[in-house]
């Protein structure tokens, strides 16, 4: 019977996670213990990010401050967030900063030296800072990320944020009311959509600006006509810093910030705990659907000695296959292998062609303006237009690895599919209804694609971006040569500013070139790693799988061999032995299931 | 010769070169330009608060101002006997007279079936004190919503066919970050003839809103506008940078007795009370029915000073630094950041106004003799390149703009001392020379002497930097006009 799902699927989950643990201990499956002590640990410990973006002095730091309640990141007049700052729960208020090393580092430090580390200039190296803190809000795994708004939403940091975003559950844009929305703020807001589906609109600022509600009216309109689907939520942090302080729940009120707490727990916690409850179901469902294959295999031959020798005949040619399947050659592998060097060649050709572009363009507006006057404004604008080319590099990788995820999870069902279904043909009992493969075609289309994502979350990280602004820095022009005693002569001026105009832009050509060459070398080296390591995961998943569907049919080989010696009362026992088992493993799998449909 | 008579000179004989021409009635207006007041426009990004700061320096509600978008058309407000209002049409048709009246001050223009991008712009005449100074140009915000209005403002200020309209820039911007592609773009988006630290003044504008209405908010944006003057990106487009709370500058510039007798009611209460009241602008709407003020009025108290404003100015009642309606209207505009706004304006765009308005002339004829020759037109370009390149104070400007853009190189006092010789912070003798403004003929005397003498050793040491030498010329120069203009002996 499944049984209705109650209002905490993670708690729930829990326990079917647990008593599949004890049932792959029973049968001395270690194997498949493993994949789901796997499942415990993401269930013990989620992870649900939450980028805060938004332009400079907006009042993003003093916005995430008021929502956890804490003096947590830096707010000053003048001086900017310099580093992402992830806010997430912990039992005791402790601080560190992380350097993206390889392996990644941390470094414990006090609370009272984050500010230090997280306005500019910010720590050498440091590629964000964690702060943990004890609130309700975070427990269920809530991590707050306040990041940098340097530069304009249109710069290279502004893509580094779209790079977290695209591993973030949700993204909270903020706009003060001082003004309705501009125009690169409805073009950053189309682009973080492609990344994140789900982002809200936190209008701050609400208790200064006496005509916020004609703003958030405006900004309702707009974001409508641009067909964006994010809610405005007007909000004080003020008066939501002085309710914690004060706590009175009538001043909260009148923060606004129920309503986005309502819609962080609601819309992105709740979502967020239901994807992980269902993953970790799937993992239950599957590994119970590969215990009874087992048991019903032996089932069967234990019916008579007929039903066995047939069984045992199916079961050896199903070993062939999955030997199939666990060899180099399986086509799933070859899938694998050609696609990844496909995206390898496609993936470095895109580079190459968006590098060109942006070479391109910047030779045309060197040759328009005198690279004297237009440098200083060249150089942001060179770093935010590759840093833009890059994150649809990276767009282009992230959805083609997923394809080909698909292609190759496809693939191996077809031929892991078929093994199991012949598992189950000579026994077609009541129970075996073809629900039964269905739900297995479900599982598996579920899980397919998001091994992709997996091999990309660890690759990728987001805070690549971040990491390559700090190497990008430094594209300089040499000495700008235009003599003053020139400038000070009677004749020849213009002729001379021409001359000395054409070598400058020259010398800025030749500088965004060394710079894109810099970029396409590391680009090019980082993103060939990680399809590497995208192949990797995926080997690593499917080779495990066939193991372990190797290992079950070689159990109920071996249990049919041995239904094959049994006398007839041992049968009738065992017969009611792995009816009981089965009974139980079924109604597991269904309750694994019903989580996964809700 | 004084500059003015050389570059009307050159002018007179332009027009005698293209008569009958197209150019011709250009020319003619363009010598009108020389006998007009400074034309400076207001300019910088959406939202920055241009009609508000023009309201304020004209000291009264002329431009209308809103919080959504709201100036439309290039507006031109100029002195003149007469209220009236002219469209010119953007197909370059006849000017058209256009009705108007007054919604709270406000001048509300009926466009008379013109739609709004129909129009180039609107020529507002105005007797008014404040515009005999200077002809004021309000513009549409840069990065509008609505690409016709920024492409009206990027017409007006990056003219190609014609002279620059402006000749000077106030650049209103609002803080950014050091880094933001915006921030640099502004100028270029709003570059008058070519980005320059001779023609234009940052303005720090919406001050009270960086420290978001704390009382001490125009410190931290004074902070902030010394920070900002000091990049080298900005000193490179920019002379300086002041911070100003144009709201309150255009309320302190026109305020009534009604609003600080409703004003003296709020300042009564205890002040913990009314930190409560002014916690945010929905409590002080709605709180404390018994102050004796109506919603209405209370929502227009807000529309006029704002959060920050009420702020100070009940605390100022308070206190009892000002207790009469002129006494808060001075501290207001004093605390505002207009007192120091409109001391920078004079000491850089007004007391040097022929310069800059010679300028606009010259660069108009420069690029018309470039784009356009014709018999007799070569003659006319050797000489604006001959006035362009020997005038001293075009010279001044020169060696001002390669400092700022950091082509001479020295110790830091030194260059400052340049810096401020030539003029960087005012043409006054008394700022050239970095004494105060009450010093007397003798004292002045004395002090250019001693520059004078100083600057002699600089450009002649061999270890002084080429750069440095050439500079160090026109400075000597300088210190020479000014002992000549005192009557001092050489």
């Amino acid at each position: 019977m499944p049984t209705a799902p109650t209002k905490d699927p993670v708690a729930t989950v829990r326990t079917l996670v647990d008593l599949g643990l004890r049932a792959c201990d029973a049968y001395g499956r270690s194997d498949l213990a493993a994949r789901l002590t796997k499942a415990q640990r993401s269930l013990a410990d989620p992870v649900i990010h939450v980028v805060v973006v938004g332009e400079f002095k907006q009042g993003k730091s003093s916005l995430v401050n008021a929502l956890v309640g804490a003096n947590v990141c830096p707010v000053d007049d003048d001086v900017a967030t310099a580093v992402p700052t992830y806010v997430r729960h912990g039992k005791e208020p402790t601080a560190a900063v992380l350097y993206d090393e390889d392996p990644p580092r941390r470094e414990q430090i006090s609370i009272e030296d984050v500010r230090g580390c997280v306005v500019e200039p910010g720590r050498a190296g440091a590629a964000g800072v964690e702060v943990r803190i004890p609130r309700k809000l975070l427990a269920n795994g809530l991590v707050i990320v306040d990041t940098p708004g340097v530069g304009g939403l249109g710069s290279a940091h502004a893509a580094a944020s779209l790079a977290a975003a695209a591993m973030a559950e949700a993204l909270i844009f903020v706009t003060d009311a001082a003004q309705e929305l501009t125009r690169s703020e409805l073009d950053f807001l189309q682009q973080a959509r492609e990344m994140c589906p789900t982002v809200v609109c936190a209008l701050t600022k609400t208790d200064f600006y006496p005509y916020w509600r004609k703003i958030r009216d405006l900004n309702t309109e707009h974001l409508a006509r641009e067909q964006l689907p994010a809610p405005v939520i007007p909000v004080t942090s003020t008066l939501r810093t002085r309710a914690v302080a004060t706590n009175d729940s009538a001043l909260n009120a009148e923060s606004g910030f129920a309503e986005l707490v309502k819609f962080l727990a609601d819309r992105v916690g709740g979502r967020a705990a239901d994807r992980l409850a269902g993953d970790a179901a799937a993992e239950v469902a599957a590994v119970c659907s590969q215990l009874e294959a087992q048991f019903e295999a032996e089932r069967a031959a234990l019916t008579d000695s007929a039903a066995a020798q047939d069984v045992v005949a199916k079961l050896t040619r199903v070993k062939e296959r999955v030997d199939e399947l666990r060899a180099a050659a399986a086509r799933w592998s070859t899938t694998l292998n050609d696609g990844i060097a496909d995206l390898n060649s496609d993936v470095d050709h895109d580079l190459k062609g968006r590098i060109r572009r942006v070479i391109q363009e910047a030779d045309e507006a060197i040759e328009e303006a005198d690279p004297a006057d237009t440098w200083s404004e060249m150089q942001p604008w060179l770093e935010s237009r590759i840093a833009h080319e890059l994150l649809a590099n990276y767009t282009l990788l992230r959805d083609r690895a997923t394809a080909l995820s698909e292609e190759v999870g496809e693939h191996f069902r077809q031929a892991s599919g078929e093994v199991l279904n012949r598992i189950a043909i000579p026994n077609p009992t009541p129970l075996l209804s073809d629900a039964k493969v269905d739900h297995k075609l479900e599982l598996e289309k579920m899980k397919i694609g998001k091994q992709a994502m997996v091999a990309l979350k660890s690759a990728y990280g987001g805070a690549l971006m971040f990491v390559m602004l700090g190497a990008m820095t430094g594209v300089t022009l040499g000495p700008l040569g235009l003599g003053i005693g020139l400038v000070m002569g009677r004749k020849g001026l213009r002729e001379e500013k021409k001359r000395q105009r054409t070598a400058r832009q020259n010398q800025a050509k030749n500088a965004v070139r060394r710079y894109c060459d810099e970029v396409s070398f590391v680009m090019g080296k980082h993103s060939r790693d990680t399809l590497r390591k995208i192949q990797r995961q995926l080997r690593d998943h499917y080779t495990t799988l066939a193991e372990e569907l190797n290992r079950s049919n070689n159990e109920a080989l071996a249990s049919a061999q041995a239904a094959v010696k049994r006398t007839q009362a041992e049968r009738d026992k065992r017969t009611k032995d792995i009816d009981a088992e089965l009974t139980r493993l079924r109604k597991l799998r269904q309750q694994a299931m019903a989580v996964v449909r809700s | 010769m004084t500059l003015l008579e050389r570059t009307r000179g050159v002018l007179n004989r332009a027009i005698d070169v293209y008569r009958g021409n197209d150019a011709a009635h250009r020319l003619v207006e363009l010598r009108h330009r020389l006998d007009e007041p400074l034309r400076v426009a207001v300019a910088g990004r959406v939202k920055a608060g241009k009609s508000t700061l023009l309201n304020a320096l004209v000291g009264e509600r002329l431009a209308p101002t809103d919080a959504g978008e709201c100036t439309r058309i290039v507006t031109w407000y100029r002195d003149g006997h007469t209220y009236r209002v002219m469209a010119y049409p953007a197909d370059g048709g006849q000017p058209k007279q256009l009705r108007f009246h007054r919604e709270e001050g406000a001048l509300e223009v009926d466009l008379g079936g013109l739609a709004p991008t129909d129009v180039r712009h609107l020529d507002v005449t105005w007797p008014s004190q404040a515009l005999r100074t200077a002809t004021l140009v309000d513009t549409p915000g840069i990065g509008s919503l609505s690409e016709q209005l920024a492409r009206r403002t990027w017409e007006l200020l990056t003219a190609e066919d014609e002279e620059a309209p402006a000749d000077a820039v106030l650049y209103l911007m609002r803080h950014l970050h050091s880094n933001d592609l915006e921030f640099l773009r502004a100028f270029h988006d709003t570059e008058v003839s070519q980005p320059n630290p001779v023609n234009a003044i940052g303005v720090l504008s919406r001050a009270d809103e960086i420290g978001v209405g704390r009382l001490d908010s125009m410190a931290s944006a004074r902070r902030i506008a010394n920070r900002m003057a000091t990049d080298h990106s900005v000193r490179r487009v920019v002379q300086t940078v002041v911070p100003v709370a144009g709201l309150l500058a255009e309320t302190a510039a026109t305020l009534t007795e009604a609003e600080v007798a409703q004003l003296r009611k709020v300042a009564a209460l205890p002040v913990r009370e009314a930190e409560e009241l002014l916690l945010s602008a929905d409590r002080f709407v709605q709180l404390r029915p018994e102050l004796g003020l109506t919603e209405l009025e209370r929502a227009s108290l807000l529309g006029r000073f704002g959060l920050f404003g009420i702020r100070l100015a009940t605390t100022l009642l308070r206190r009892g630094t000002a207790s009469t309606a002129t006494d808060l209207a001075e501290q207001l505009t004093e605390r505002s950041g207009l007192t120091e706004l409109r001391e920078v304006l004079s000491s850089l765009f007004f007391e040097r106004r022929d310069v800059l308005k010679c300028r606009s002339v010259l660069l108009a004829l420069d690029a018309l003799t470039r784009t356009d020759p014709r018999p007799g037109s070569s003659v006319v370009a050797a000489e604006v390149e001959e006035i362009i390149s020997s005038a001293h104070p075009f010279r001044e400007l020169r060696v001002l703009s390669a400092i700022r853009a950091g082509w001479v190189t020295g110790k830091p006092a030194v260059i400052a001392e340049l810096e401020r010789l030539i003029g960087g912070s005012g043409s006054s003798p008394q700022l050239r020379l970095d004494l105060p403004p009450d010093a007397d003929k003798p004292a002045i005397l004395a002090a250019a002497n001693e520059a004078l003498v100083r600057w002699q050793r600089r450009a002649e040491n061999p270890l002084t930097n080429h750069e440095l030498a050439v500079a160090a010329r026109v400075a000597i120069r300088s210190c020479e006009g000014m002992i000549a203009e005192l009557g001092g002996r050489r």
